[in-house]
This record gives C-alpha cells, structure tokens and sequence, in this order.
C-alpha cells in the first residue's frame, strides 16, 4: 500500500481550514527550518527527492497532525544522519548539474492524445505516482520531455531519466459511473509508470485492473 | 554546520528576536515601544495592524505572478507565447523570479473551462511567481479532496461553476509548477496593466477563485 | 479616494524606495519590520497623513543615510530608514512625543532576557 502522505482521494480528513488572515510563517522556527533545508539542498547534501522521502516515512500519525514545516523537520532528523550529513569534518557528495530537466536518449514512447493505463503497482520506496490513479486509463495531453527519475533518485541509484507525460483521467474514470462529466484530473506521470491502454488489456472484453 | 541548529524549538522563540546588530536592536525596541503608545492612545488598533500586514503578505503578495497575468491579458502575443513556454515568455518581464530551473506551465481558465491546482503527493506550489503556499494548499484535507470532489471543494471557496463548464484539476506529481491564467474580470477593459495586477489575487492563480474577487 | 483605497498599492513596486520583495512579495527579516509596516500603512487608511508626506520623510531618511555611508553600502536596511521617516512623521504630526516614546523604549530595553520565554512568537 502506499504511504500516508500520497493523499488524493482519500476520505475522512476533515474540512479544509482557511486562516481569515495567515502570517507567511506561523512560528519564527518555520522560517528557520526553511532557511536549513535549503542550506543542506544548495550544499549537496539531500536532492529533493531524498527530502521528500524522508517527510513521506514519518511515522503515518505524526504526519498527519504535523504542521508543514514540522514535517520538513522531520525530513532533516531522519535524512541528515542517513547520509553521514553530521559527522564532523564530512563533505557532501559532488553536486548534481542543476535543475531537473534532462536528455533522455530512447524517443518518447507514448504520443500526444494516446491512451495509456497506470500500472498497478505497490511501490516499495519513494515514488511520484499517485496511488489514485493506479490501474486506470488516461489521455496524453502533453509530452514533456525528461526528467530527473525519482524513483531512482531518491535512494541514491542515480538521476536516470525518463519521459514524463502529463495523463488526463476524466471523474467517472477514477471515482465511478455517478461521477459527473466534464471534470477530470491532470497527472503528471512518468514513462515507467505507464503502458498502452490497447497493449495491457489483451482480450478486447477483459476490463480486468488490479 | 551541524551545531548551527542546537536550539530547540521552544528556545528559538526567545532568542530569534535578537536582530542582527546593536542599531537593529535598538530601532526594535522603539518600533515596539512606538506601537505600544499609539496602540494605548487609541489611535490605532492592533487588529488593524495584523490585518494589513496579512494582506500585504498575502493578497497582494504574488506580484510576479499577478504581473504576468496583467501582461497576459494586456498583449495577445504575449499571452500565446505565454502559454507555450511559460519560462520564457515570463523571461520578457524581467521579475525577480529567483529559480530558473523550475518549468512553470501556464493553464488558460476560458468561458468554458477552469482549471485548479493540487500538489496531492506533498505540497509542489510555484513559488517563484506565486511566493510561500498558503497553509491550507498544504493541508491533508484539501490535498485529498480537490481530486475527488473539486466542483464542491471550489464551492467551499465561494467559486458556483456552471454544470456546464469544464473543470480540470492538475496533480503536480512532477517538478512541473502550474499556475491558472485566471479570465480577465469583465468590466476591467479600461484598466492599466498595474490596476489588472491589482485584481489578481494569489487564490485565483491557484484556480480557488475568479480574479476580481476579494477574499475576505 | 485612491489614496485611501488598498487596493491602489501605494507602495512602490521597483526603484530605490521600494520595499524589499522576495519572490514579489514584501520581506520582512524581523516581526518588528512588519509591525511598524503594519502601522505606517494602518494610520494612513485611517486618514491620520497623506500617502506623500509619508513619501516625502521615508525618500529623506534613505537620503541622509545614503549621504552618510554611501549609495552602494551593503549595511543598508530598508525597514530601519521606514521606522525613522514614520517616526519623524507621527511626531510632527502631534501622534507622538519624542520624550514619551524614548522613556517607553528604555522601559522596553529593561526587561530581562528571556522574559519572552514562554510566549509562542508569531510572526
């Protein structure tokens, strides 16, 4: 199953609270913890990848009642000592080249208004792939380029990038027949998250999804 | 660079109100004692004060991207280029957009569609043209919601779509940062690029509302 | 009235005499920034001094402070020179006395360190 924090659908979370009027920071030490994670990112300590992996192991409960940058604190007390970041007199790795894009030589392998299915997978570590959308069938509405891969980066096997699409799935798609028309949800996927819709089903009756 | 942070939390709120320097100490004191007697006067009330300061930081905070919103509906040709190369075209304005590496897309909310954003995984915000997230953009509720019941959701908000209006959401799943080109507020034919700007708030970029509206 | 109206932005958005920005919103590094910010902008929607003559003291203060150090000094601090332009305007606007905010200030500056302990801060 995938961690507390992929939240998309999910029921039961309570209303959306919006401040009337809300200072930037709420607290002085959020702005400090800003200021930190950016030093030990621009340091080359943590990609963001890493980062957000840290914030997605929290312990589920903890996650939930924390605030914003409680959970990037908790990010840095996990992640820091797991790359030797607070040993004295240790240097961080060599830096990544900057930004996220990146070439990808094999051509893209889905084209502009394709249909793909997500594969259904139980990912085991970090991962962009919205667990709501696991299994079901989209429309390409733009091919992007490459990417920094998370999946691989995060756990330090490399930036190894791929084609990301951006996959339109419509509300009846995703959460069932009653749903109303014209509302749809817009994902951004990459290319190892995905297969043809034709491809994966086989037998054209077979509308059979894990 | 390990022990710059030994403070715990609760200790930070004592100490992080030394300034910088001896002068900086000084001019805060006499901020707060200036505060302190006009406030005592009734000359002034101290909601007042937080209040503007919340809107300043706020409402009229994402100048970048109000700015760019403005030029949109100011120049065709730039709202084209706009909304093909986001990056580039907000190149032409000169802002201080800080990060470089980031893709911005920009999505267009016509007559017949709106679009909201959501960063389901985390909290993907573009920060660059649209400053530090607002607390609930982060929240588990509205993170989990706005995919599932959006035209609801936007309710909430006091935004009524038509049935018949289109409503997609974008998941910024990847490093891509969306922002909404809000529908120009009918009635604003007139204005200035600089009176446009002041009509786009932060919640319309995000797609929780129409520009033209104040939230209160 | 523009002058009164909030939404007409006084502030000026590049140049000299505008407010730093972040990411184009207004920075502050420390809360009293934002406090005396705050004032400034609350008194004047009240009516108590037109937007230019607040103009006109802040455009002195960075004047005088640029005479003194230099136009390309990195000392400068923007929020400091606000605090004296508005104070020099509330005192010659009768809002203050100069005696009384200097008796509150060193008040102030008696407290012992840490009295603020167990406040949670905002800001």
């Amino acid at each position: 199953m995938s961690a507390v924090h992929d939240l998309g659908g999910r029921v039961g979370l309570g209303r959306i609270e919006r401040e009337a009027r809300e200072p930037v920071f709420h607290a002085r030490w959020e702005k400090r913890v800003m200021g930190m994670v950016y030093s030990v990112r621009r340091a080359g300590w943590l990609n963001i990848d890493a980062f957000r992996h840290g914030i997605e192991r929290m312990d589920p409960a903890r996650y939930l009642a924390a605030s914003y940058y409680e959970r990037w604190l908790a990010s840095l007390e996990r992640t820091l000592p797991e790359v030797g970041a607070l040993v004295p007199g240790a240097a961080p790795p060599p830096p990544a080249p900057y930004g996220f894009a990146r070439e990808v030589s094999a051509p893209a392998r889905f084209a502009l208004d394709s249909r793909v299915r997500v594969r259904a997978r139980s990912p085991v570590g970090h991962t962009r792939l919205p667990g709501y959308v696991s299994g079901k069938c989209g429309t390409v509405v733009s091919v992007r380029g490459g990417y920094v891969f998370p999946d691989t980066n995060a756990h330090g096997r490399g930036e190894q990038p791929q084609h990301l699409y951006s996959v339109r799935f419509t509300a009846r798609e995703l959460w069932g027949e009653g749903e109303e028309p014209r509302t749809s949800v817009c994902v951004d996927l990459f290319e190892p998250y995905l297969e043809a819709e034709a491809a994966a089903s086989g037998a054209a009756e077979t509308r059979d999804v894990a | 660079m390990s022990h710059e942070h030994d403070h715990d939390d609760d200790h930070e709120h004592g100490h992080a109100h030394e300034p910088r320097d001896a002068e900086a100490a000084r001019l805060a004191l006499r901020a707060e004692a200036l505060e302190a007697l006009l406030v005592e006067r009734g000359v002034v009330q101290r909601e007042s004060i937080d209040a503007i300061v919340a809107r300043y930081e706020n409402e009229i905070g994402p100048l970048n991207g109000a700015r760019v919103v403005a030029r949109a509906w100011s120049d065709a040709g730039f709202k084209q280029r706009l909304l093909s190369d986001a990056r580039a075209a907000i190149a032409e304005l000169s802002l201080p957009t800080g990060d470089q590496a980031t893709p911005i897309v920009v999505i267009e909310n016509t007559p017949g569609v709106h679009n909201v954003v959501v960063c389901t995984l985390c909290s993907c915000y573009p920060s660059s043209l649209l400053g530090l997230p607002p607390r609930w953009y982060k929240s588990p509720p509205y993170r989990a919601r706005v995919v599932r019941e959006p035209r609801a959701v936007l309710r909430e908000f006091g935004l009524d779509l038509p049935e018949t209006t289109e409503l997609r959401v974008w998941d910024s799943s990847a490093e891509l940062r969306y922002m909404v080109l809000p529908e120009r507020p009918p009635g604003s034919e007139s204005a200035s690029e600089q009176e446009l700007a002041a009509l786009v708030s932060r919640d319309s970029l995000i797609g929780v509302a129409q520009a033209g509206q104040r939230r209160e | 009235m523009s002058e009164g109206n909030p939404a007409a932005q006084p502030l000026a958005a590049l140049g000299a005499h505008a407010p730093p920005r972040k990411n184009g919103e207004l920075h502050f590094d420390e809360p009293w920034e934002s406090r005396v910010f705050g004032l400034t902008m609350s008194l004047h929607e009240a009516g108590a001094f037109a937007w230019s003559e607040f103009q006109r003291e802040l455009i002195v203060s960075i004047g005088a402070w640029e005479r003194a150090h230099g136009a390309t000094d990195v000392g400068f601090r923007y929020w400091q020179r606000w605090l004296e332009a508005f104070e020099r305007l509330a005192t010659r606007k009768g809002l203050i006395a100069p005696a009384a905010l200097d008796a509150r200030a060193d008040e102030l500056a008696a407290r012992p360190p840490g009295w603020d302990h167990q406040r949670r801060d905002v800001g």
